[in-house]
């Protein structure tokens, strides 16, 4: 990843932080449950950024909402948001970007190897948010884990199958536009 | 237009816009930790304050009820979950779980509790400017050693910057694509991957041009930072706000 | 002494183009340039030469007399670029803000910092917009805000890529006003553009390029009549006989 300067990739980790600010509201509109675009963007900063930069932009994108900036869904919260019930899917970004950077950096543009550092990156958000969910509304495992992880895996599938065919066309893109 | 919520800085001179941002956060901290231990009529005392704040800076309490309604569904879920699941003498049993008025009572003061930490953070964000917020990371993660705290504040910045050109070419995006009959189109992941791969690749294209924009005015890690700086009536609000969280306690 | 010197430039991409063969000119203080030429004549890139956004593989640049290539930094604060697309230029979320930028990377002094942003932004008329979000603003808004940023660095050259493109009619106008006022105030001023009909008449100077190479270099009256023959349009008023006519008039 060194093939571009720290103020390059800087620039990129923020404008993926802002995608996934944008990506909570943004919505493709299919059947009657519309899929969110946000945790699309996830996937995405550990694929096309890598383990550290992708870290980097998750990380922006957490703290500049526990400090009170408008980028959570559902207006705003702050610091609370962390407290709240959903404050668990929102940590659980931040490993999740570290393991799907560091596994798609070992094997470079092999699809399979980004969708299987997409399922594990997504197998520790839920680990981090239904356990967190379950804490904070006191329900039992196997209700929180009906509630907070079954009803979003058919739309995670086909996050993951999006995100690597999407990493696989933007990968060379990244670079333009300075020149 | 182009912004994500209602809720963003409202310009103002309010005295809550000149309290310094440092001192804003504590007392979110504050009152975030207050609400675990305040009784339920503190609570309400807390909220009362908070909303009294909210109408002096401007805010209409109906845009804020609006923009919130999911938020609003999740409060009840919450306050159901809690209310049928707490211990007690049932009220009344139906669909087989017990309704006990301790439930109802945990139920409402969760619930009351998230409220009031809303509103403090709308509160919070409708008085503080980006620069202000992007001046109080630096100065926070100053101490530590391994985190350039500049440098997340320029990220920062830069990130809310991207926000509204992303929405706009979203909306753009979207609109060449209805205008050929994407919406024909059943398949998710054909309408996901050809929505993204534009939208990828215009804003990474103008990335790579704010980053050579940034070069050309001599960016690098060392510059200037914002100044903040704190005067009597921050050390005076602090005091307020530590009392009302003892009497929170104690009402 | 020149205030920018070039000397044999020449400029490779990785791909093996020859963007830029050879070029060789300068610059005096509080000159008014225009380079000319086709899209992809070579004009962005040898301006983009000018600052150390891109270094010669080839020759040499000098600015204020001393290698870009060796002290880019030094480069940048004495040739302040204006780009072709002020979105992409702009990085702060307001007016203000955006204009500390350069200010703040050159580590001033806070009160020096508010003084050059006040000072900008009543050159550029922007005093008004001072907590405005830029991307509200309109094109030529935008533009100035652009000017008012590099202006903040107090540079001594203007580059300007393409000042107009993109721009309706009225803030074509203000930015053109704009940019003969900074020349009056002796700024040296260097502008690429294919349209010449809104910019030549102010010029000391005007430069075609082709294919990465100078073609013709005169006073505009000169050769404004030659500017056909290399794929640019000569100004109405030129090809009627009336000599220099301001587009502002």
């Amino acid at each position: 990843m060194n093939k571009y300067s720290d103020l390059q990739m800087m620039v990129y980790a923020s404008l993926l932080a802002a995608l996934m600010a944008v990506g909570a509201y943004l919505s493709i509109p299919i059947g009657p449950v519309p899929i969110v675009l946000q945790s699309l963007f996830i996937l995405l900063a550990g694929l096309l950024l890598g383990r550290v930069w992708g870290t980097a932009s998750v990380g922006i994108y957490l703290l500049a909402g526990a400090f009170g900036l408008p980028v959570f869904a559902g207006g705003t919260g702050g610091i609370g948001r962390f407290f709240g019930p959903t404050g668990g899917y929102l940590l659980g970004f931040l490993p999740a970007v570290y393991i799907i950077g560091l596994m798609s950096e070992k094997r470079k543009n092999k699809v399979l190897t980004d969708v299987f550092a997409m399922i594990c990156g997504s197998l520790l958000i839920y680990a981090f948010g239904v356990s967190w969910l379950k804490v904070i509304t006191g329900m039992e495992l196997n209700k929180a884990v009906a509630v907070g992880m079954i009803p979003f895996l058919p739309g995670d599938a086909l996050k993951i199958a999006a995100a690597a065919f999407i990493a696989r066309s933007v990968r060379p893109l990244i670079g333009n536009g300075r020149s | 237009m182009a912004e994500l919520t209602s809720f963003s800085y409202r310009p103002g001179h309010s005295f809550i816009h000149k309290i310094d941002t440092r001192f804003k956060l504590l007392f979110i901290v504050i009152i975030g930790f207050s609400s675990l231990k305040a009784s339920m009529s503190g609570i309400l005392l807390l909220s009362l304050i908070a909303v009294c704040g909210l109408v002096m800076v401007g805010i209409s309490l109906r845009q804020v009820v609006r923009d919130l309604y999911i938020f609003i569904f999740f409060l009840i879920f919450i306050f159901a979950v809690r209310a049928f699941s707490a211990g007690g003498v049932a009220l009344t049993n139906p669909f087989g779980m017990s309704l006990t008025y301790d439930g109802l009572i945990e139920g409402s003061l969760v619930c009351l509790r998230i409220i009031l930490i809303v509103l403090i953070g709308l509160l919070f964000t409708s008085t503080t400017r980006t620069a202000e917020v992007k001046a109080a990371i630096d100065w926070i993660l100053r101490p530590f050693p391994f985190i350039p705290g500049g440098r997340v504040a320029t990220m920062t910045g830069l990130m809310m910057r991207f926000i509204p050109v992303i929405m706009e070419q979203a909306r753009e995006t979207s609109s060449a694509q209805k205008a050929r009959s994407i919406e024909n189109r059943k398949n998710p992941f054909y309408r996901m991957v050809k929505f993204s791969i534009p939208l990828l690749e215009r804003t990474f294209y103008n990335a790579g041009r704010i980053s050579m924009a940034m070069e050309a005015r001599c960016y690098s890690g060392k510059r200037t930072g914002q100044k903040l700086s704190s005067n009597i009536n921050d050390w005076i609000s602090l005091l307020v706000i530590i009392s009302l969280c003892i009497i929170s306690f104690l009402v | 002494m020149n205030i920018i010197e070039i000397k044999e430039l020449s400029h490779m991409f990785s791909d093996g183009t020859l963007v830029l063969d050879n070029i060789d000119f300068s610059v005096k203080r509080g000159e008014f340039i225009v380079i000319a030429g086709r899209n992809g004549s070579g004009k962005t890139t040898l301006l983009r030469h000018l600052n150390g956004l891109l270094f010669p593989t080839g020759g040499t640049v000098l600015v204020d007399g001393v290698s870009v290539s060796e002290n880019p930094v030094r480069a940048r604060r004495v040739v302040g670029m204006v780009f072709q697309d002020s979105d992409t230029q702009i990085i702060g979320e307001t007016v203000r803000e955006d204009v500390a930028f350069g200010p703040e990377n050159l580590c001033l002094d806070r009160n020096e910092i508010e003084q050059r942003i006040s000072d900008a932004l009543k050159i550029t008329g922007l005093i008004s917009l001072a907590d405005a979000r830029p991307h509200l603003l309109s094109g030529g808004e935008k533009r100035r805000l652009a000017i008012a940023g590099v202006l903040a660095m107090k540079p001594e050259v203007l580059a300007f890529d393409e000042p107009f493109s993109n721009l309706d009619y009225p803030g074509t106008r203000q930015v053109l006003k704009q940019i003969i006022e900074l020349h009056a105030s002796g700024r040296t001023i260097i502008i690429t553009t294919h349209d010449l009909e809104k910019v030549i008449a102010h010029a000391d100077r005007l430069i075609i390029m082709k294919d990465g190479k100078i073609a013709r270099t005169g006073s505009p009256e000169q050769i404004i009549s030659d500017t056909e023959m290399f794929g640019i349009k000569e100004p109405y008023f030129s090809r009627m006989g009336l000599g220099m006519i301001s587009w502002l008039s």
